[in-house]
């Protein structure tokens, strides 16, 4: 096909989003991860195909080669810098020798993973609804995935970084954005929308993986006539949040879908969504076999929440064992400082474990102020944890804060702006976090670690008994599966809240986790990196970095 | 001139640089579109029209006028030929006025001359590929019949009237930040555009500008001297007309600019408030104030978010003194905050005046809705902000 032709019908693609079915991509002779891989992604030791590694989300890898007694020898091996216009979020994507991440700003780069060398940058200049952060990619059949900080969703060419397509995802751009890192399934491409504190309706979509199509929406909050819309007073439901913000799991088995939604809006004014909100703050269980998302079973982890406490963590679905017994589960975090086990058939709870200080929970906020704890970036955040079966421990950090919560007596929609129903609160007292081993069998600690500064980072367990985290003063650390002894860190001088990843080339294991400025939710004034500003008494890192580690 | 609402955006906004291209600027989109297919058409027209021989002159006419039609970011984009257009290209800047959520009455027209633009750029790449002098000139002027179209008239709507007459006869007419008004009523200031349910019904001019002869491009149906104002009716006039009598629902289609006398800050806030900001701020909404972590507060890009959403005064202000610094909302003294409100108005090109921004809410405020300031001139033209001084 000559030059010219093939420039033609991307060019077609590109503009009107429909015509692309044929798929004439440039890269398409190399090999790509079919479905089956993606199903198999933990026997692929070589690379790492999903946000968590695996549809099971759960950040964990069968691995002998790095141990708990050469990890204190484990050196940089590259670092590559990227665009540092925001924090750095991505979990990045290896296959065949190549890394897939991406900045706040939506660059999307192309890295060696050998080298860390730049074999292509697609550079986007969104125009920021509310804030820039970016959780990565997804990639298949030679095509690289990416929702936008101005509600858009793209398809790249895998080998060039040439658009195929770009299509309008959002419903409602003036509150509407994406964050979450795309995952495919089947001939699906899910994402979920971030609209959780501006007066949106959170929704899942589906769409189609060759063309961009829109598939299927599932809305998180019950309409007229619908299970679950009576948990609304009045109209109340029809700005009523519920953003699925985070990643997801997948149990390809049963074709079942499982989200966790966020806080009910006006965040911080419940008296006028009087009822429990349904079905905010909750994990659902979707069954995504047929033509349109089923609901199987919800679970309600904080009803008619006050205080924006959502379950940022991702879902993981692992097998465990319960006072002896092995049983299929699902783990979850919130906000609120509560770590969740559930059954994973029936949603049905099997405990809960306070992984932050808890305070003042049952005080709405009001308009003189009150303190609670955790602060609103506190608890479990976005990144989650690892279940590691060899010491049937669930990994998982948390953030220790407390706020000063206030209402307002109304609260009053405008297009673009926060829909809150009061501020969000103020810090009151120390800002530290936890890293938490939480033993599966009793629902108690194994061990935990408190430290200086919020731990955000996710955790990546290793079969050989290490676990990978990183913290909001920019330490990488890695920690002993069984003592929580800390075996081998590394200071990137910048904050990270992407989690950690890992591949293998040429034979050799390689350990990645990307670091950046602070960001909208984690700047802190301790952090004296990087560049001065103009004013000098604030530093901030201007730079932003993907960096792997391998042993010598 | 080049074309009769260039013309006029230039008179309407008086700020001597070109109108801010922000993605949601559509009117400045639609002229560069249209001057993007212009430029394709006269890579044709010129070549048709001369005596050039081989093969490599027609070529490479037919490839520059691909560049202009398809822009830089496509793969039918050949560099090495040069672009009469501005790299963008009339694909690039349609896509952008059409990739978004909703429809206006103009849509059809821009999809329309859409389809005509692909058309276009399939009969120039089967020309790229002939050999025979005669298929390849056939191929040429089927492109040129389609770019036709994409260009349209005046003086029709709708798909047929392409982009031309869009821009004459609907509120794509209207360059962002300039003054619109119930096209119902007749014009109460010059220049202003008067717009009923999506049409242009009139472009009312000051005599001295009009003096300057009446631009061709518009589709004058009828021109009424008003004292010192020159009041253009359109084509769509008539409809419009027929609309404002038919129902009591005559809305306005773009808000009126904000008074300037409503927004008051004095020039010591706004130095005071740039220290603010510097200390505060800047870490999340950067130096330039286009947006790090956070979104942009002023310029072109900000003014467009706040102008779709119908943001008034009162908002920003609430926003400021309640929600930030997002990092610990809540935590400046009234002054403080009243001061950096003053240094993002005067970087939002809002002129200073002798009452200082208020420390307390104020009912007055929720009146005042934040738009391009009509008259500004930007000092960075590319960002649209001024400097705070
Ligand atoms: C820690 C980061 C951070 C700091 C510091 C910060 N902001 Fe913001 N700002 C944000 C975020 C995030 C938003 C988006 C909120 C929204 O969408 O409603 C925002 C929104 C705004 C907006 C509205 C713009 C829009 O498009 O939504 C204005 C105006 C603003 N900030 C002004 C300020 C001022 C003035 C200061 C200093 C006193 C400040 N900000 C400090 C993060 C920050």
């Amino acid at each position: 096909m000559s030059r010219m032709a093939r420039g033609l019908i991307v060019l077609a693609g590109f503009v009107a989003a429909v015509l692309v079915g044929g798929s004439p991509q440039v890269g398409a002779q190399g090999a790509w991860p079919t479905s089956d891989s993606y199903v198999n992604a933990d026997k692929d030791a070589a690379s790492w195909l999903l946000p968590a590694r695996n549809y099971s989300g759960n950040r964990y890898l069968s691995e002998t080669e790095i141990t708990p007694a050469n990890v204190g020898t484990l050196k940089k091996a590259w670092s590559a810098n990227v665009d540092a216009r925001g924090p750095l979020e991505t979990s990045p994507i290896v296959w065949n020798g190549t890394m897939y991440v991406t900045s706040s700003h939506n660059d999307v780069y192309a890295l060696d993973a050998k080298t860390g060398a730049v074999k292509w940058h697609f550079p986007y200049k969104p125009h920021v609804i509310a804030f820039s952060a970016n959780r990565g990619v997804a990639l298949s059949d030679g095509k690289v995935y990416e929702g936008t900080l101005d509600g858009h969703l793209i398809a790249l060419d895998a080998t060039s970084g040439k658009p195929v397509w770009n299509v309008v995802a959002a419903h409602d751009l003036t509150n509407t954005f994406y964050t979450m890192q795309p995952v495919v399934y089947k001939n699906m491409v899910l994402l979920g929308a971030s609209n959780g504190d501006w007066g949106g309706i959170g929704y899942i979509s589906a769409f189609d993986a060759a063309t961009g199509k829109r598939l299927w929406d599932w809305n998180a909050i019950p309409g007229p006539g619908e299970a679950g819309h009576d948990s609304w007073s009045g109209d109340s439901w029809k700005r009523g949040g519920g953003a699925i913000w985070s990643g997801i799991a997948i149990d390809p088995a049963t074709n079942t879908l499982y989200a966790d939604t966020g806080n009910p809006q006006p965040d911080f004014l419940g008296t006028i969504r009087k009822g429990a909100n349904l079905y905010t703050n909750a994990m659902v269980a979707l069954d995504i076999g047929g033509a349109k998302p089923k609901l199987k079973w919800y679970r309600q982890f904080i009803p008619h929440d006050t205080h924006d406490w959502d379950p940022a963590m991702p879902p993981v679905l692992f097998t465990g064992s319960v006072n002896g017994a092995s049983r299929s589960l699902v783990a979850a975090g919130d906000k609120g400082g509560n770590f969740w086990v559930l059954d994973a058939g029936t949603g049905a709870l099997v405990y809960r474990l306070a992984v932050s200080t808890q305070k003042g929970q049952s005080t709405e906020p009001n308009r003189k102020g009150n303190i609670a704890c955790p602060n609103t970036n506190g608890g479990v955040e976005f990144n989650g944890g690892s279940y590691m079966p060899e010491t049937n421990a669930f990994y998982v950090p948390s953030v220790d804060q407390c706020g000063i919560w206030k209402s307002q007596g109304t609260a009053t929609y405008v297009a673009g702006q926060f829909y809150l129903g009061g501020s969000f609160p103020a810090l009151y007292g120390p800002s530290t976090g936890y890293v938490n081993a939480v033993d599966i069998g009793t629902g108690k600690f194994m061990w935990r670690k408190h430290l200086a500064f919020p731990q955000i980072g996710g955790a990546l367990s290793m079969s050989a008994g290490l676990v990978f985290t990183g913290g909001v003063n920019g330490d990488f650390t890695a920690y002993d599966a069984k003592t929580g002894n800390v075996l081998w860190h590394y200071a990137t001088g910048m904050t990270i809240q992407a989690p950690p990843g890992s591949y293998v080339l040429d034979g050799k294991r390689y350990v990645v986790v990307a670091a950046g400025p602070a960001g909208v939710n984690f700047a802190d004034p301790r952090l004296k990196q990087g560049a001065p500003t103009l004013e000098g008494s604030y530093k901030h890192p201007t730079s932003a970095t993907i960096t792997a580690f391998t042993l010598p | 001139m080049r074309t009769i609402a260039l013309g006029l955006a230039a008179v309407l906004i008086l700020s001597g640089a070109a109108p801010a291209r922000s993605p949601v600027d559509d009117h400045a989109s639609a002229l560069a579109a249209l001057a993007d297919v212009r430029a394709a058409v006269a890579e044709i027209v010129r070549i048709e029209d001369g005596y050039a021989v081989g093969h490599g002159a027609y070529l490479r006419a037919a490839h520059r006028a691909m560049n202009a039609l398809v822009g830089r970011r496509d793969d039918g984009y050949v560099k090495s030929f040069g672009d009469p257009g501005d790299g963008v290209g009339t694909l690039g800047y349609l896509d952008l006025m059409l990739d978004k959520a909703g429809t206006s009455l103009w849509t059809p027209a821009v999809q329309g001359a859409k389809a005509n633009v692909l058309a276009a750029a399939e009969d120039l790449q089967s020309a790229l590929a002939q050999k025979e002098m005669e298929e390849y000139q056939a191929d040429l002027t089927r492109a040129l019949a389609s770019l036709a179209l994409v260009v349209g008239r005046p003086s029709q709507s709708g798909v047929l009237g392409g982009l031309s007459g869009a821009l004459a006869n609907t509120s794509l007419g209207v360059p962002l930040g300039a003054l619109s008004a119930s096209g119902c009523a007749a014009p109460a200031h010059a220049p202003a555009y008067g717009v009923v349910a999506g049409r242009l019904a009139y472009v009312a001019l000051p005599r001295s500008a009009a003096s300057a002869g009446i631009p061709d491009d518009l589709s004058v149906a009828r021109v009424v001297v008003q004292g010192d104002t020159v009041v253009l009716y359109t084509h769509a006039a008539r409809d419009a007309a027929a609309l404002c009598r038919s129902a009591a629902r005559l809305q306005r289609t773009r808000s009126v600019v904000a008074a300037p006398s409503k927004i008051s800050y004095t020039v010591a806030q706004a130095r005071a408030g740039a220290g603010v900001y510097r200390r505060y701020c800047l870490q999340c909404h950067g130096a330039d104030l286009q947006g790090t972590a956070g979104p942009s507060v002023a310029g072109a890009d900000f003014l467009a978010t706040a102008q779709r959403n119908k943001w008034s005064l009162s908002d920003l202000r609430t926003t400021v003194f309640e929600n930030m610094p997002f990092s610990n909302p809540g935590s400046l003294t009234p002054k403080q905050y009243a001061d950096v409100m003053a240094f993002l108005l005067a970087s939002n090109c809002y002129a200073s005046g002798s009452k200082p921004f208020p420390q307390t809410a104020s009912a007055s405020l929720a009146t005042v809705k934040l738009a391009q300031v009509a008259r500004a001139k930007p000092a960075n033209s590319k960002l649209g902000t001024c400097p705070a001084k």
